[in-house]
């Protein structure tokens, strides 16, 4: 197993706080994979990424108890050379807007320019990922007159130029209309093709069964359920506890209570018709 | 052949003045600033008013028709005029002391008030002038990368850009709260108390949110690699006019003849 991330027993508390935002998080992230994060909120998502990030405590401060090791080096062991390692995508796309840079373009190179990558190479990558993103046609507006949607996809690519082997992407589709989150999401499948390692925190439940591998559930800052996504998201005992599963979980599991001879839960749309279909022509061959 | 990105983002003036490098046109304003309080100490007429500050003001027009910016600097220049109406008002009615020199009714206006407001509006106007010509000649990328090649810290640099991106930003985002306001039946238009009082309660929630906001900013910064140990890449070059030598010399020289000749008034 290639562990890329690990945290050893991880509490950790927000200043002036005195309930801690994460308790006892122990978690393997495994390099190439995609792990979608659910929970409530207020369930300690976002300070988990922060954590991965190192932006807790070398940002807000606070108390770190246990460890939190990017390639086995501690987060609070780097310095700005992390932004490399990792890229982090935030929430709200109006706030990840340099705030220096008069074009889109300017805006995508910012992070290559802070790492003294060369001109021409910094012209190439940020093209290659325009093309990508589908920002191309945006290159020469002020990335302040662009729409959420754009903005979001203006943030993604501005990370994903510094190519970095893992991402961070907090909530992405949160203020996106349904066109603005397929979008998204459509970068995100073409960087999980890439191989990387993606952790992503989302409420969007059906899209989590859809592209994850593994997911994490989190309640009251503790991780309760991590695994295969097939195992953790047709868990109907998680309903229980607050967190969303998907609809065609739900449905799954109610035909098979009531007696449909499903062989799984499905939790993917695709999956269930694909199991559904399967039952059908067998029926039709018994008769 | 089209221009690459890199090309397309770099700033060709073709007015030389317009064009000139950063750092001079600074020293054009403080040089300017030096001039207009040399002139604010002559004065003229037997009420000894410093009037030779709004010929000088003809200069900062000047200045912005030769730059080929005259109508956007007037734009801006309208609501500096405003203020310095304003204060020549309340000033030359307000200030007792001296000689009377108009009298009607309860108005009076002494001395001390001419004075004081003449060179208070006209040092405004004047000083505010010589910052629009610099403004709108300059970009902001332009200041950022001039600063940064005079060695400021790139930290305190962007502090600087960013600021200037940010009145913008913030006049949007008050745009967006009034609107918000007056969705919920909050008078917003009408006489100056009607705009005071929909105005102020406006301000907490748009400091709040750039408060927030700026939070957020820092870590998207930190993510991109901001604080990173290393030699960054410029992708805007800054040019140069050519004339900024003849410019610094005859900015120098026309300060310095200004105050030989103000010294030799006092010696006369």
């Amino acid at each position: 197993m290639d562990v890329v991330i690990e945290c050893k027993d991880v509490t950790y508390s927000y200043p002036l706080t005195e309930k801690p935002a994460i308790e006892n998080l122990s978690v393997q992230i495994e390099r190439g994979k995609f792990y979608g994060v659910i929970g409530e909120n207020g369930a300690g998502k976002t300070t988990f990424c922060a954590l991965l990030r190192g932006f807790c405590p070398g940002f807000y401060k606070g108390v770190l108890k246990g460890e939190v090791l990017v390639e086995g080096k501690k987060t609070t062991e780097y310095g700005g050379e992390l932004s490399a390692k990792i890229g982090y995508v935030f929430q709200n796309p109006f706030t990840q807007i340099s705030g220096v840079k008069d074009t889109v373009f300017e805006e995508v190179a910012y992070g290559l320019e802070n790492f003294g990558v060369a001109p021409e190479e910094i012209e190439r990558r940020v093209i290659d990922v325009m093309r990508m993103t589908d920002i191309e046609a945006l290159a020469e507006k002020n990335p302040f007159d662009l729409s959420g949607g754009q903005m979001q996809r203006v943030a993604l690519a501005s990370v994903i130029v510094l190519e970095p082997d893992i991402l961070v992407i907090d909530e992405p589709t949160s203020q996106l209309d349904p066109e603005g989150t397929e979008s998204v999401f459509a970068i995100i499948k073409a960087l999980k093709e890439k191989h990387k390692t993606i952790i992503l925190v989302e409420h969007k439940i059906d899209l989590i069964a859809e592209y994850a591998d593994e997911v994490l559930v989190f309640q009251g800052g503790r991780m309760i359920a991590s695994g295969d996504k097939r195992d953790i998201l047709s868990d109907m005992s998680l309903l229980e506890k607050g967190a969303s599963l998907p609809q065609v979980a739900i449905l799954g599991d109610e035909l098979r209570r009531a007696g449909f001879p499903l062989k799984e839960i499905p939790v993917t749309e695709e999956r269930a018709i694909e199991l559904i279909s399967g039952i059908m022509k067998g029926g039709k061959k018994d008769a | 052949m089209e221009k690459s990105y890199i090309e397309k983002i770099q700033i060709h003036k073709t007015n030389k003045l317009a064009a000139l490098y950063p750092s001079t046109k600074l020293l054009i304003v403080v040089l300017y600033m030096v001039c207009t309080f040399i002139v604010n100490t002559v004065k003229v007429t037997e009420y000894a008013l410093s009037l030779w500050l709004i010929p000088e003001f003809l200069v900062v027009l000047v200045l912005c028709q030769a730059s080929g910016a005259l109508k956007r600097c007037l734009k801006a220049l309208k609501a500096v005029a405003l203020i310095a109406l304003i204060i020549l008002v309340v000033q030359t009615f307000l200030v007792p002391g001296g000689r009377l020199v108009w009298n009607f009714g309860i108005l009076h206006i002494y001395e001390n008030g001419l004075q004081t407001a003449v060179s208070l509006s006209f040092l405004i106007m004047n000083i505010a002038g010589i910052f629009v010509w610099l403004f709108q000649t300059t970009e902001n990328k332009e200041i950022s990368r001039a600063l940064e090649d005079s060695g400021m810290n790139y930290k305190a640099a962007y502090v600087f850009t960013s600021t200037l991106q940010m009145i913008e930003i913030l006049g949007r985002n008050s745009k967006t709260i009034m609107n918000a306001q007056k969705a919920r039946g909050v008078e917003t238009e009408g006489n100056l108390i009607v705009r005071a009082k929909a105005f102020f309660p406006s301000l907490v929630p748009l400091i709040l949110g750039a408060v927030i906001s700026s939070e957020e900013r820092v870590l998207t910064l930190e993510a991109r690699g901001f604080t990173m140990q290393c030699e960054k890449t410029h992708l805007f070059n800054l040019e140069k006019s050519g004339i900024e030598g003849t410019v610094t010399v005859i900015s120098v020289l026309i300060t310095v003849l200004l105050l030989a000749g103000r010294i030799a008034l006092w010696m006369l």
